[in-house]
């Protein structure tokens, strides 16, 4: 994946993220029930998006660091 | 023996442990400013995880957290959406701050700033409004920390005792051994505070409900109003969607930009440290779950603490632990408040100093670190005098500091990004934006759609920023190369 994608991808999840936990987003998914693993809706739909985030970051950082090892200086 | 009695003698031997390492800590660093200030830029992954995680998990989360989960419900999960939005831009701007930093010898905020931007006024400013945002903060730490005590110990050590006690030992390793002492001891208090909260969230609910799920089952069966995003007000009505989106949006925003955060960006290792510290932070972040947890299980218990801001201490009193578990919890509140604390206390001294002081005197290193030090002990004293007199208005202060805080962020990437941008663009949006979130905060009535005063300066700084500038004259390319090459 080119340096580019992987930055724009980054930064879209994270925007996508601030729609989705904000209003009106959030709207959709601001529930009580069903509960998932045990938390209210809301709250185990934060959580996900913060895994995601950790995962997102881990990925792009990979695509970064192959860059920079490959050669092309840091942008 | 008595409960409180074994309670202490855990509480002494944990600020005892604590005091060893932040003065072992201290041992290894230079005798400089970049020592002081920045632990001679010598932070590995650990170190960095840890003191960027413990340094934003303060009193406020780990008593805050819960107590509003406890009287205000989904409200709370604010606290939860922010941390990651305001930390993964930090995966570019970090290692870029760092460069700048290693390249130029910044080891603040303000230094970073007036760097692209040369005006000692800016840099006062900037000092100044991070003093105002910091004693405040510093306060309720200490309170925090005298409260867990006094709670715990049935009120045998009482809040000024406390307080001083826990805040004497963080001045002690702050003065000596400056920022290493501050990594270490957070190191060892943020392991110390994930254990603890996670060991005591999941207990609670299963102990007093048979379970997680069960126990929300029964809040949202008799309490339904509760868990309705957004939440509850702190009076008990519903709260607002435009608060609860700009509170994430504000804290987002603010949240790196506090200094003595920001500042951790100088002292990174190297760029690779800096870069996993921002991929792994969310976990940090997950943290709040099993906090809340503990919060929402007082909902259903019968009787209730003197205050929301009581109930961490009150269900661990009620629910009759071993003294051994109530001293091990006592400590990990303890660390909350303290690892936010002396890193409190140690950037508002750096910063007053570096930013403040030294642009209008010029002093040796020697005298810095000494005036700093100096410093340290002032802002104690000060903060430790509010702790035991709670101004009411010094709790309104505090929730007005994210206000302020958030408009370090245009001027910090304008320095970065906006080669178009001017100093006098810098200085008019900084006072426009503080001024405007400073105007909302006193008159809340006039706030649109209930949005967060700190927003509202923002969609005023940015326009006089950009609009100053272009109607200012360029900064010449010889000063601009210099900076950035």
């Amino acid at each position: 994946m080119s340096l580019r994608t992987a930055r724009v991808l980054a930064a879209g999840y994270h925007l996508a993220m601030l729609y989705f936990v904000t209003w009106p987003g959030i709207l959709p998914f601001a529930k009580a029930e069903p509960l998932v693993l045990g938390l209210p809706f809301t709250m185990a739909w934060i959580a996900v998006w913060i895994a995601g985030s950790v995962i997102v970051l881990a990925l792009l950082d990979r695509v970064e660091k192959k860059h920079r090892i490959d050669g092309g200086g840091d942008a | 023996m008595e409960q409180w009695i074994v309670v202490t003698i855990i509480i002494t031997l944990y600020l005892g442990l604590t005091l060893t390492i932040g003065l072992l800590a201290g041992r290894k660093q230079s005798d400089s400013v970049a020592g002081y200030v920045a632990a001679d830029r010598s932070f590995g992954l650990l170190v960095m995880y840890f003191v960027t995680g413990a340094s934003v998990f303060s009193a406020f989360a780990f008593l805050g957290g819960p107590g509003w989960a406890y009287s205000r419900g989904a409200a709370a999960f604010y606290i939860l959406a922010y941390g990651a939005l305001g930390m993964a831009p930090f995966y570019w701007v970090g290692p870029r701050v760092a460069a700048l930093g290693r390249r130029h010898g910044f080891v603040t905020q303000a230094q970073l700033i007036t760097g692209r931007f040369p005006s000692r006024n800016l840099s006062g400013l900037i000092a100044l409004l991070s003093l105002i945002a910091f004693v405040p903060y510093v306060t309720l730490q200490m309170r925090g920390a005298g409260i867990v005590i006094e709670a715990v110990t049935d009120g045998n050590v009482p809040i000024w005792l406390g307080s001083a006690v826990a805040y004497g030992i963080v001045i002690a390793y702050v003065l000596s051994a400056g920022a290493m002492a501050v990594g270490w001891t957070n190191t060892f208090q943020g392991i110390f505070m994930v254990v603890i909260a996670w060991s005591l969230g999941l207990y609670l609910p299963n102990a007093l409900y048979g379970g997680i799920g069960e126990m929300f089952t029964q809040i949202v069966a008799e309490r339904p109003d509760l868990l309705d995003p957004p939440g509850l007000t702190a009076t008990g009505e519903a709260w607002s969607w435009g608060a609860y989106s700009s509170f994430i949006l504000v804290s987002a925003v603010g949240l790196m930009m506090w200094p003595h955060l920001f500042m951790k960006a100088f002292t990174a290792k190297d760029d690779d440290t800096l870069r996993r510290t921002v991929i792994l932070f969310p976990t940090f972040q997950l943290f709040l779950i099993p906090v809340f947890l503990i919060g929402f299980s007082g909902v259903l218990f019968a009787g209730s603490p003197p205050s929301s801001d009581f109930i961490l201490p009150f269900m661990i009193l009620e629910t009759e632990l071993p003294a051994l578990v109530v001293g091990l919890f006592c400590a990990g509140a303890l660390s909350a408040s303290m690892s936010t604390g002396d890193a409190l206390l140690h950037a508002s001294a750096s910063v007053v100093v570096e930013d403040g002081v030294q642009q209008f005197v010029d002093l040796d290193e020697h005298t810095q670190r000494r005036l700093m030090q100096g410093l340290v002990l002032l802002t104690g004293a000060t903060a430790y005098i509010f702790a035991q007199d709670p101004d009411s208005s010094l709790v309104l202060l505090l929730a007005s500091a994210y206000g302020i805080i958030a408009q370090f962020a245009p001027p910090v990437l304008a320095a970065l990004y906006w080669r178009r941008a001017t100093t006098r663009g810098v200085i008019a949006g900084l006072i426009a934006g503080a001024a405007t979130a400073f105007f909302f905060w006193q008159n809340p009535e006039y706030k649109p759609f209930d949005i967060h005063e700190g927003i509202v300066g923002l969609l005023v700084h940015i326009p006089v920023l950009i609009i100053v500038s272009l109607a200012t004259e360029p900064q010449t390319e010889e000063h601009l190369d210099a900076f950035f090459e």
